[in-house]
């Protein structure tokens, strides 16, 4: 039987009864007694579908859908962790899903973005927090324009950025909506940021700071991380902090002692609240004391008179979302640090990251990893040496067909054929134990049986789809 | 409680796999005097503990009856099954669909948001999702300067002064000039430097424009200037002339009225789409149709990702990479939940309620309806003492409406009132009393 199932436009009946509108319980008058008809559209062309035949498509897709409910999601950059279910029991509480952002009695609401901002204060050591950014991108795009703003509040003309070549993509892009060009620097040998390389551009005079990941994408912990905020700092540049990869962190060290002095963080990442299959996240963004005035306003502080909300900010970024964030998600969030703990947060770090070298020691017996070191919360194989010319997406693909979800791959760029791993630390030794056995099975593949990889997947849904035809003749919808 | 499934003996098992003795060997890169002594948060709490302390907190949020607050967020009814749907955790717990293979489910899903926002909007083409309509806004009017290799945009009166704070800010950030015109100013200003002209319809204040008028007085003057219209309530479309059948480039909504809770206003949903010539231009996430490479079998993936920061880096289209996924979910749920009937019979009660109350205002004295326009489920309205209507409300459970001066200090007493299909006759007859209630007491005053 085909497990997917036709278009849902495609199960309309004439006669369905819509049973979602209440009944008109008022006097009414002719529509076009106070519209105009020219302003009045003809039928909507969705068709009127029986709730049964709904709830069975949707059943039916979910189906043929991976979560991480389902089994391993070893997404590099992605800390595919579990997602607690008190979390979403709480979010859909009356309490906070029914609450309205401009109403007058929020006192709990603002408390807890309060709460939470104080928090992840205490987590990363900085100073101030704006929880308004709906998205890591998000962040990162209200960090750069805090240090735009930064400069030319004091009259300095700084517009490049420093961008190491293993950073995650989205920071180039920020910076460039934040009107920056960028200066990308190679990482050395050993996947860290050289400092020779680093102080001369520092030189130049108009660079405004750099974007760092620490960890960064490899899985490194850069030893010489002190060094680089200083020399950044001594040229008068200010130091981002992509918080991507805060997972393996919490509770052992803090980007504000590194010498960071804007940082953003992924609440779907770190504090475990779902990816929902691509979103919504959140991604606030703390700074220094220094940087506080240049927050997005409204900023959520502490008074006398309780919690307030204030828009009274001159060196303020302005706004970047309408409301107050995601908030659901930021409760979510809230309810995870809650739950863990101070002594939680750090065991999530620990054993993230022992959960990434047991991975990357088993796996590099069959496996190219081009640093071999030992890694924090990921770590990146190639596809370099494989037998029969098996690339990547051949190994990714028939990792799909063991029933597993595959690693990121292709990413990070420095990295040929890059394959990358991180398991959280909500992955059993089991689970580990059955994604490394795949592993070898499929090396084993990839020398004997190499179609099976190179015509993989064959137990999906479908099979390797026509990626270049797709964007060639684009077709965006039915 | 911190939800790590290894046990002492396992963990030492695995330390010695790896080949060192204890954990914090793993941290070694780390320079020693960056290692901090544990944090300062409270020990954790077991689930019934954490349940009880947000109830706690939650009980300080006061829950009414009955709204006529919208200006952005809107209480609609959500069919049950919405959730249901969003609840199956094979959606909500996957990561965007990189893996197209093992994500058939989701992206089939998307590809039919994708379509029904088209079917809904008669727009070429929709994106995966935007965070917000503010956020959207901002990133359509970035994407009409990138087409038109202009730096000014035109923003009309009447956009909701939160999307125009956040369209500011984007737009600073990449040294785009912005100006605020009056809506029966705008040819005044049309010049061959615009990129696009931005307005809310239905407006922030209610007022439903001509668009199809609007959009011809613009391309006479300035035909190479994008029309960008904006709403923070679609759910007009169920009966309003769609944004692809008058003249509009690019369309962005707040999709929240789409079967996505208030929450605090977030997360809601950034509806975004063009015009068919612009496709390659659009920010955010696209899903295809295409085939098997091997096969007749149809599939879905992500598609056009060489606009996408993941790929292109500096030079993508926009840095946006997560987006509201499981909110486009809901949308979608919602929209076929309804169909076409249910779509006409919301957006004809949200019209019909909101008149009900406006004619029953225009009999009370004291009390002005200012819209001099054709309303859909939002007016103005003058009144006598628009604090002593909002305890008045409060009083009788009802959410109030909002007081205009929160945005505009000039506009004093003037309260902005919503009125949706989830307000029974009979909240709007308490609705009545406490209006007349505020003018009772101002007149006992004097």
């Amino acid at each position: 039987m085909d497990s997917r199932d036709s278009l849902i436009f495609e199960k309309g009946n004439k006669n369905t009864q819509i049973n979602f509108i209440p009944k008109m319980d008022i006097e009414f008058d002719e529509l076009e007694s106070f519209i105009p008809k020219n302003l009045i559209r003809d039928e909507v062309q969705i068709p009127d579908i029986p709730e049964v035949e709904i709830v069975r498509h949707y059943v039916k897709l979910s189906k043929i859908n991976y979560g991480l409910d389902s089994g391993i999601y070893p997404l590099g950059s992605c800390t595919m962790k579990y997602n607690p279910k008190i979390n979403e029991h709480i979010a859909r509480l009356a309490e906070f899903s029914q609450i309205h952002p401009l109403q007058e009695e929020n006192e709990g609401a603002l408390q807890l973005i309060h709460n939470i901002s104080n928090m992840l204060a205490e987590i990363t050591g900085m100073d101030g927090f704006t929880l308004q950014p709906a998205a890591g991108a998000h962040g990162e795009l209200v960090g750069l324009l805090i240090l735009k703003k930064f400069f030319e509040t004091k009259g300095v003309v700084k517009n490049k950025i420093i961008v190491p070549d293993s950073a995650h993509g989205t920071n180039p892009a920020s910076a460039k909506m934040a009107g920056f060009s960028i200066i990308e620097l190679q990482s050395n040998k050993s996947g860290e940021v050289p400092l020779d390389h680093l102080e001369f551009a520092m030189q130049q005079g108009d660079v405004a700071g750099i974007m760092l990941t620490n960890p960064n994408t490899l899985g490194v912990f850069d030893k010489q991380i002190k060094d680089i905020t200083k020399i950044v700092h001594k040229y008068g540049g200010l130091c981002y902090y992509d918080g991507a990869n805060l997972n393996p962190m919490l509770g052992i060290c803090r980007p504000r002692d590194m010498g960071f002095d804007i940082v953003h963080l992924n609440l779907h990442k770190t504090f475990s609240t779902p990816h929902g299959g691509g979103g919504p996240g959140s991604g606030p963004v703390g700074v220094t004391n220094e940087l506080i005035p240049f927050l997005p306003k409204p900023c959520i502080i502490s008074t006398e008179n309780g919690i307030v909300c204030t828009h009274d900010k001159t060196h303020s970024i302005g706004r970047i979302k309408a409301f107050w964030g995601n908030f659901g998600i930021i409760l979510r969030a809230y309810v995870y640090i809650l739950t863990l703990g101070a002594e939680g947060l750090k065991r999530v770090g620990q054993i993230a990251v022992l959960n990434a070298n047991y991975l990357r020691t088993q796996l590099q017996k069959k496996y190219n990893l081009p640093y071999n070191r030992i890694c924090q919360h990921e770590f990146v194989l190639s596809d370099k040496n494989m037998p029969n010319e098996i690339t990547t997406e051949d190994i990714a693909k028939r990792i799909l067909d063991y029933g597993f979800y595959a690693p990121t791959i292709y990413f990070p760029l420095v990295v040929n054929g890059a394959l990358m791993i991180e398991p959280t630390e909500t992955e059993s030794k089991d689970s580990l134990d059955k994604f490394i056995e795949a592993m070898y099975q499929i090396y084993e593949e990839a020398l004997n049986e190499p179609e099976k990889l190179k015509n993989a997947p064959s137990n999906t849904p479908i099979g390797r789809l026509d990626a270049v035809n797709a964007a060639r003749k684009p077709i965006l919808r039915d | 409680m911190d939800f790590v499934p290894h046990d002492d003996d396992t963990i030492t098992e695995m330390l010695e796999v790896i080949g060192v003795n204890k954990i914090e060997d793993l941290f070694k890169d780390i320079p020693k005097d960056l290692i901090i002594n544990g944090l300062n948060l409270p020990e954790g709490l077991s689930e019934p503990d954490v349940l009880k302390k947000l109830k706690e907190l939650g009980a300080t949020n006061t829950i009414y009856a009955n709204s006529f607050l919208g200006a952005g967020c809107y209480f609609h009814y959500i069919p049950t099954l919405v959730d249901f749907v969003v609840s199956r955790s094979e959606f909500y717990t996957s990561y965007t669909p990189y893996q197209a293979e093992a994500s058939q489910g989701y992206l089939q899903a998307i590809y039919e948001y994708q379509s029904i926002i088209s079917r809904l909007t008669q727009m070429d083409v929709a994106n995966a999702s935007m965070y917000d309509g503010s956020t959207a806004l901002a990133e359509a009017a970035i994407m009409a300067s990138i087409i038109t290799r202009k730096n000014q945009i035109v923003i009309l009166e009447g956009v909701h002064p939160e999307y125009i704070e956040v369209v500011n800010t984007y737009c600073w950030g990449q040294n785009i000039a912005l100006k605020i015109v009056p809506i029966d100013k705008i040819e005044d200003e049309l010049n061959q430097e615009i990129a696009a002209v931005l307005f809310q319809s239905p407006n922030f204040f209610g007022n439903i424009e001509d668009v199809s008028v609007l959009a011809k007085k613009i391309k006479k003057t300035a035909p190479n200037c994008l029309l960008i219209q904006c709403m923070t309530d679609p759910t007009c479309l169920g009966i309003l002339k769609p944004p692809g059948e008058t003249g509009v480039d690019i369309f962005v909504a707040e999709g929240q009225s789409f079967g996505i809770n208030p929450s605090f206003g977030g997360p809601g949903l950034g509806i975004f789409a063009v015009k068919e010539k612009f496709l390659r231009k659009i920010p955010g996430r696209l899903v295809g149709k295409t085939k098997e490479i091997n096969g007749e079998r149809e599939g879905f993936l992500l598609t056009l990702q060489a606009r996408e920061q993941h790929i292109r880096r500096e030079k993508a289209s926009s840095n946006i990479c997560t987006n509201q996924a499981l909110c486009s979910l809901s949308a979608l749920i919602y929209l076929v939940s309804l169909g076409k009937t249910g779509m006409r019979k919301i957006a004809t009660q949200n019209f019909q309620k909101a008149h009900y109350v406006k004619k029953k205002i225009k009999k009370i004295p004291g009390y002005e309806v200012l819209n001099n326009k054709p309303t859909y489920n939002e007016f103005i309205v003058k009144c006598p003492d628009i604090d002593s209507l909002i305890q008045e409300c409060k009083k009788l459970n009802l959410l109030p409406p909002l007081p205009l001066s929160k945005y505009y200090p000039e506009m004093k007493d003037v309260a902005l009132v919503c009125v949706t299909e989830s307000n029974s006759r009979e909240s709007i007859d308490r609705f009545i009393k406490a209006l007349e209630l505020a003018n009772n007491n101002k007149e006992a005053r004097y």
